[in-house]
């Protein structure tokens, strides 16, 4: 912490700078500099976070990972990020779309718009809700307490321990919570989809196979090429962005770390932020 | 230096827990996929319609063509023919195209708030079945643009109902008329004094009801009398029903007199009929007298000629 008395018109003043970039800028090429220093340092980081996904891809996509000791470690962690979660978040997703069903229906109902109903439960929901719950799921579940390991796994020295052995951290660690957390978004996500079209049948029609057709055919008319296109890439890209995000920012953002915010809490924020980019871009691709 | 990942507790059959969750995510994905393909009709043979149209505003690609509100087809393409006109083409799966036949009509109908719809009518299912690739002009019917003329026929409305309504007009003077006439129908003489005009035509008026009144009631007391003269206890109707019950004692005397009359007729016709018998008879019997006669006479000549016996030959006849 640095102190400063100074002068300003005629009273006498004390600065107290507790970081560089936090000094009071007086002049406007000061504040233009510092701006343009932000952003740049934001840009960096998201650079980082796009580097870091591919190398993850290319690691992913590379057989030398796939031995005895890779598989265990990529099998252990998609296990544990799906499998305890796969039958309370189906009963949840379950829960939430028939409340959501149930308030389309009878809305659509009253208004006599109960031929629009069906249309728009899997628009909004399978479509729409589904993928970003899902994500923010496992966000909050999986990927971010697998930052916060390898957080803990770096405090402790277990990266230069690796490192010793000859390991490769980054494909030792960082690729199999990654990829568990994509398989997980991916896995929790399909689930929850088709369980969501399945209770829409069922709310709608009943338990009768005479609304197959009809259903199937609005459901068709639904999921356009362009439509079935994004979706896909919405899936795959927020899992994506919630399996990396995390990780990147504590790989990456640790030495920066500003005491206002942790670094789990900036890398929440950025996984929010870039949720909430590809849900525009899908809205905007399907819709606009 | 040890493993992070040894500290970390053994799971048990991983690898078959992770192979069944990768199966049930192949699963669920292939599966979706193939549904959504299903349902958009890949596995279906579809034959192709092109329905011409002059405008195609309201047609999107992925709308369905209906049938009896059923859909039977689905647009797959919008494009612009050599002539300018709207080329919607239109893929019907085989399964369904039996509904088209080639008298079957096509339209292209526009709702009130933009709703567009393509239906196909079909009304003799007997005709031939429509082939693939048919072209077919649609019929467009849009409601909206029915609002131009709605508008103008309303505006001509309101400018008549203004004329109509207006300070000096015809309407405005009979209900004017139509007060002043509520107004004499809440007079002293009511419905009669607006019919009449005036009061004093309405009290002259009230003056002949008055007296026919009297005369009602001289004619009513007539009416009584002559109502006891008929049908009192010495009226006509009773002395005439009197005169009835001898008129039919008489009647039948002469019905009695007239049987009697009756069977001495049947006598009469008896003796007559028996008179003219005989007279019938009577002739016949004169002829064979006169026969006797003739031959007693040749008799007596000859007798007389042969034995000149003078004798008187005058016979007397019966």
């Amino acid at each position: 912490m640095v102190r400063r008395a100074g002068r300003i018109g005629g009273f006498t003043s004390r600065a107290l700078h507790y970081h560089v970039r936090m000094s009071p800028t007086t002049s406007r090429p000061g504040a233009l500099a510092e701006l343009g220093s932000l952003a740049l340092h934001w840009l960096a980081g998201w650079w980082r976070i796009v580097r870091l996904g591919g190398l993850i891809v290319a690691l992913a996509l590379s057989t030398n990972h796939y031995g005895r000791a890779g598989r265990s470690a990529l099998f252990r962690h998609i296990y544990l990020s799906t499998a305890p979660n796969l039958l309370w978040f189906a009963v949840l997703s379950a829960l939430l779309s028939l409340v959501v069903i149930r308030i389309v229906l009878v809305t659509a109902l009253s208004y006599g718009l109960s031929q629009y109903a069906l249309e728009m439960v899997v628009r909004v929901l399978v479509i729409e809700l589904i993928p970003l719950t899902t994500a923010l799921f496992v966000a909050l579940r999986c990927t971010i307490p697998y930052g916060a390991e390898i957080a803990a796994m770096r405090s402790r020295g277990d990266f230069d321990s690796l490192k010793i052995q000859g390991l490769d951290p980054l494909r030792h660690e960082v690729l199999p919570r990654t990829l568990a957390g994509m398989f997980a978004t991916l896995m929790l996500a399909s689930m929850s989809c088709v369980l969501t079209l399945v209770l829409a049948y069922l709310s709608v029609y009943g338990f009768t196979r005479w609304g197959f057709e009809g259903y199937t055919h609005t459901v068709g008319q639904i999921f356009e090429p362009e439509v079935a296109v994004i979706f896909a890439l919405k899936i795959v890209l927020m899992s994506l962005a919630v399996s990396l995000i995390p990780v990147a920012s504590v790989l990456y953002d640790a030495g920066h770390a500003r005491p206002r915010s942790g670094v789990e809490m900036r890398g929440l924020v950025r996984t929010f932020l870039a949720i909430l980019v590809i849900e525009a871009a899908s809205l905007i691709g399907n819709y606009y | 230096m040890q493993d992070p990942s040894a500290r970390e507790s053994p799971v048990a059959h991983l690898e078959f827990k992770v192979a069944a969750l990768l199966l049930l995510m192949l699963l669920l994905v292939c599966g979706s996929v193939a549904y959504v393909m299903y349902a958009r009709g890949v596995f279906e043979p579809t034959q192709q319609l092109v329905l011409l149209a002059d405008d195609s505003e309201g047609v999107t690609v992925g709308m369905d063509l209906k049938f009896s509100g059923f859909p039977i087809g689905r647009v797959r393409r919008i494009e612009l023919d050599a002539d300018g006109s709207a080329r919607i083409v239109v893929d019907v799966p085989r399964d369904q195209a039996h509904w088209l036949r080639q008298s079957s009509v096509f339209t292209l109908e526009r709702g009130l708030l933009g709703n567009t719809s393509i239906r196909a009518y079909s009304g003799v299912m007997g005709d031939p079945p429509l082939e693939g690739g048919a072209v077919r002009k649609v019929l467009a019917g849009d409601a909206a643009a029915e609002i131009p003329r709605l508008v103008s026929a309303a505006r001509d409305l309101i400018q008549n109902l203004t004329a109509l309504s207006a300070a000096g007009s015809p309407l405005s003077a009979s209900l004017a008329n139509l007060q002043a006439t509520t107004d004499k129908l809440k007079g002293q003489h009511g419905a009669m004094g607006m019919l009449l005009g005036n009061d004093q035509d309405a009290a002259k008026l009230v003056a002949a009801l008055d007296r026919t009144n009297a005369l009602l009631a001289r004619v009513d007391a007539i009416a009584a009398h002559a109502d006891a003269q008929v049908f009192g206890a010495d009226g006509a109707v009773s002395q005439g029903r009197a005169a009835i019950a001898q008129l039919d004692a008489a009647l039948a005397d002469a019905r009695q007199t007239l049987e009697k009359l009756d069977a001495v007729l049947q006598e009469a016709q008896g003796v007559a009929s028996n008179v003219r018998v005989a007279t019938t008879d009577l002739g016949a019997l004169r002829a064979e007298v006169e026969v006797s006669l003739r031959k007693v006479e040749y008799l007596v000549d000859e007798v007389n000629r042969k034995w000149p016996f003078a004798r008187d030959t005058e016979l007397k006849l019966p």
